[in-house]
């Protein structure tokens, strides 16, 4: 019999992904700090709900669903039941510290694990439980962790596909996240389809920059983790980082926006990481740092407009 | 065939040594090199068995030999030519045993070539030579005195740090690869002294041919383990089978030393982007081993060997400058070759107390953990684990060409953070980074030959140095507490003062053509930037930490740090 799927964290996304492995037949642990009635099974797996850390260590897979500032001390814990043969994957939009240190660096640091990953793209909770079609890409340098989670949670409904740039896909994950905020604000705003394009457009390009700079490769932000994701949001894949973003434009704090969204956003912090990693590193991140000021309420949305615009339009 | 030009040359066999139970395993090598050749070739015709990769195989053989041996004017070059355009003409004709037979011919030759040597009778002599050679050239006018016996002044200007009983004992369990940082030719000498002064086995390691034409260095060379890579040698065939090679030898126990930088470094940095290249089948070794039932753990020892003075400084400067260490070139001439720069070298430490000091770092498995004593693999909670887990799914051990590249660049990250914490700053290091960061400040935003211009324009009274350099020690000394970094003996213990006429001196002297800084009435005037960049850019990436608080000392040594460099 083949082994278990781990799923850490109950959050909405974590509790999808449960789902989503289950429907393919997958027997799946689910490991959430406060325990939740178990989601409904579509296929022939099962959810079963385990409430120590340890017990997940029977499992070879194990999905990180979790924010990112709980990364660390979960990896401490759990890392204490896992060894080498471990696959640890994440789903985190969120990078660590002014470095951005990216989760996948946090798990293979402080757990034995070394063969890690991240799962990205226009992956949205409510399209993983209802089974729409759609597509995801996994990054790992190893080929194992691309074809585990290809199976654990591929399927006619969910094609995987695989790049060894996992640095690519954490950053433009996270970045996307970010970008996706902002849209949600202009959106809210009254900003029409050109203003969305231009901000979309260039956001991706300061995604880039970034990503480049902390070793990722520019054509994974023109693939699904980077263009294909953005284009879902825009598209209103009901994403929770849209969502916060316009209950930000509505004037709601940001504990107050994160409840409307339903979910962790990382955005929060990531703005502020992002343009302090750009004035070091010596990278220009306008839109980043605008939504740091902003969401620190050090500029309003006017201000940030005008100050994005008058910005000199240089060669693309 | 003769495909490849030196052959190596060997004491006569009039009486064999029988290695005894307690010597080291090399000891054993020339008895196994033919099984171990023949084992490389077997692993060549495995890899391309499939009939258009053994084809384009030879084909990209004869291509690359063709094209470096038209460049080539010798007699034998002209020989060798003709065999492989014979090869090109009739490879499209081959029968598939042809191209198999052919690839095997090859593959042997050049197995062959590559394979080291072992003569315990010359390791017996070396370790009694060595030093005495090496202290005489320091102190040339007591030649016969020295020779005859002071390995003890040698003792002093080499000095060994780190955990080397640990490295001792765990070198019985497993196969130890050391990788040190490499900035001199005289990394492979000196290395291989401490090794056996330390009581450690010796190596088995890969020199650059260009090392083997000085024929007694070739002798040395050949008998004490080296096996040949001829960078010019350009055949992806051939890197094939050097990896194979290096691979064998680690999986049949034999300890290792790569030089996972490639090449000395030309900036003189700290090398930051491993590749591993060689290196890397260490973690190969190690999923062969276990697959076949094999219990042998391979362990990496990361190695910092850091020079008050590098013998090669102007030239490796130079080159780096020359192409910002892009094209590089095999350097043939240098100070290595100059036995003047060697006895001025060694003079020249007069007061600096060591020349040398190598730091063994902490050893770790292929997947980066740390070991214990007993040389256990370690998780981060303490906990022993069994690295054997990394290459195994649902309990089998596996061999993955594409996982074990993956576990060598993620090991590559990893030694990158010990070399740097293990990184000794020596007297030389810190006082060329002081005036550069002066320099600097007096030239913001100047690029490296914009910056030339400025010899000999730049002056610092010499007690506002003294005190940056007590300040900017003191910095390093806490550095070296949070375990970042080390410091050398010297720059610990001497006043300020003493470590800017210690370092003034040993410059001087042996930097004699092109001085690195002179004093002028009260002031110090820095003469060539670049030679202060080569000896500061050890300590590049924590140039702001140590630097003053004031702006000006804050911006130029961001400056510093941001001057990246291809090592």
């Amino acid at each position: 019999m083949s082994p278990p799927v781990a799923v850490v964290g109950g959050g909405s996304f974590g509790r999808s992904l449960a789902q989503a492995a289950a429907r393919v037949g997958q027997r799946v642990l689910l490991w959430s700090r406060q325990p939740r009635p178990m989601p409904a099974v579509a296929g022939d797996g099962s959810i079963h709900t385990v409430s120590a850390l340890p017990e997940l260590a029977e499992a070879e897979l194990l999905l990180f669903a979790v924010p990112s500032p709980y990364v660390a001390e979960l990896a401490d814990e759990l890392g204490r039941s896992l060894d080498g043969s471990h696959l640890l994957v994440h789903v985190s939009r969120g990078l660590l510290g002014d470095d951005l240190h990216t989760v996948s660096e946090v798990l293979s640091s402080r757990t034995p694990c070394r063969r890690v990953g991240a799962l990205a793209g226009p992956l949205v909770a409510r399209n993983l439980v209802e089974g729409q079609p759609g597509g995801a890409i996994i990054g790992s340098a190893f080929p194992e962790v691309v074809e585990s989670v290809s199976d654990a949670i591929g399927g006619p409904t969910l094609r995987v596909y695989g790049t060894d740039d996992l640095m690519g896909v954490e950053i433009a994950s996270a970045l996307v996240g970010l970008v996706a905020l902002a849209l949600g604000y202009a959106q809210r705003l009254g900003m029409g389809p050109g203003t969305l394009a231009v901000l979309a457009t260039r956001g991706l390009a300061e995604a880039t920059r970034v990503g480049e700079m902390r070793g990722g490769s520019a054509r994974t932000f023109a693939g699904l983790a980077g263009a294909g994701d953005l284009i879902a949001a825009v598209a209103g894949d009901g994403r929770p980082e849209v969502e916060f973003g316009r209950a930000l434009a509505e004037g709601l704090g940001l504990r107050a926006a994160a409840e409307r969204a339903g979910a962790y956003i990382e955005g929060a912090l990531l703005a502020k990481q992002v343009a302090a990693f750009g004035r070091r590193v010596g990278v220009e991140v306008p839109l980043s740092g605008g939504l740091a000021r902003l969401m620190a309420g050090e500029l309003s949305a006017e201000q940030l407009a005008e100050a994005l615009m008058a910005r000199p339009a240089k060669r693309e | 065939m003769k495909l490849l030009p030196t052959r190596p040359l060997r004491l006569p066999r009039l009486r064999t040594y029988v290695p005894r139970p307690e010597d080291p395993k090399i000891f054993w090598f020339n008895s196994e090199r033919a099984d171990i050749v023949d084992e490389v070739v077997r692993r060549i015709l495995e890899r391309y068995d499939a009939e258009e990769s053994a084809e384009l195989a030879l084909n990209d053989a004869a291509y690359h030999e063709i094209r470096r041996l038209e460049a080539d004017k010798s007699e034998g070059a002209r020989h060798k030519l003709d065999y492989w355009r014979g090869i090109l003409r009739r490879v499209g004709r081959m029968s598939v045993e042809g191209k198999h037979e052919t690839l095997r011919e090859i593959a042997h030759a050049m197995a062959k070539d590559v394979a080291g040597n072992f003569d315990p009778r010359v390791y017996h002599f070396a370790s009694r030579f060595v030093p005495g050679v090496l202290t005489a050239a320091m102190n040339p006018s007591n030649i016969l005195h020295n020779v005859v016996g002071s390995a003890g002044r040698l003792d002093g200007l080499v000095a060994t740090e780190g955990p080397i009983d640990k490295i001792r004992h765990i070198s019985k369990r497993g196969t130890a690869v050391l990788v040190p940082t490499h900035s001199s030719n005289l990394d492979s000498i000196a290395l291989g002294w401490v090794l056996q002064r330390e009581g450690l086995s010796p190596v088995v390691y890969g020199a650059g041919k260009n090392l083997f034409t000085n024929p007694i260095v070739s002798f040395f060379m050949h008998n004490l383990g080296a096996y040949r890579v001829d960078r010019r040698v350009k055949a992806g065939l051939y890197k094939e089978i050097l990896k194979a090679y290096s691979c064998v030898v680690i999986e049949r126990g034999y300890h290792s030393l790569f030089f996972p930088g490639g090449t000395r470094s030309r900036s003189g940095a700290i090398e930051n982007h491993l590749k591993l290249g060689l290196a890397g089948t260490g973690v190969e070794a190690f999923a062969r081993n276990r697959a076949r039932g094999i219990d042998r753990p391979v362990y990496f020892v990361p190695t910092t060997i850091n020079y008050a003075l590098v013998l090669e400084a102007e030239t490796l400067i130079e080159d780096y400058l020359k192409e910002e260490g892009r094209a590089r070139y095999i350097i043939e001439d240098d100070e290595f070759s100059r036995i003047e720069r060697w006895i001025s070298f060694f003079n020249k430490f007069r007061g600096l107390e060591s020349v040398c000091v190598i730091r063994f770092g902490e050893p770790l498995d292929p997947f980066g953990n740390p070991v214990d004593e007993q040389g256990s693999s370690l998780a981060p909670d303490g906990r022993i684990i069994d690295p054997g887990t990394y290459i195994s799914r649902r309990g089998t051990p596996s061999v993955d060409a594409r996982r074990d590249a993956a576990y060598t660049r993620a090991l590559g990250k990893v030694l990158a953070q010990a070399y740097q914490r293990e990184t000794v700053v020596m007297p030389t290091q810190l006082v060329a980074h002081v005036v550069f960061r002066r320099v600097v400040r007096a030239t913001p935003g100047l690029d490296l030959f914009a910056r030339l211009r400025y010899r000999g324009a730049i002056a610092i009274p010499c007690d506002e140095l003294v005190t940056e350099i007590g300040q900017t020690r003191d910095r390093l000394l806490a550095l070296e507490a949070a375990g970042r970094v080390h410091v050398s003996n010297f720059v610990r213990r001497q006043p300020p003062a003493n470590i800017l006429d210690g370092v003034l001196a040993t410059w001087s002297g042996y930097h004699a053509a092109r001085p690195v800084a002179r004093v002028q009435s009260g002031s110090l005037i820095a003469e060539d930037p670049n030679l202060l960049l080569f000896y500061q850019n050890r300590l590049r990436t924590l140039a702001p930490e140590i630097a003053g608080d004031d702006e000006a000392d804050q911006i130029a040594a961001r400056e510093i740090a941001g001057m990246e460099h291809h090592a």
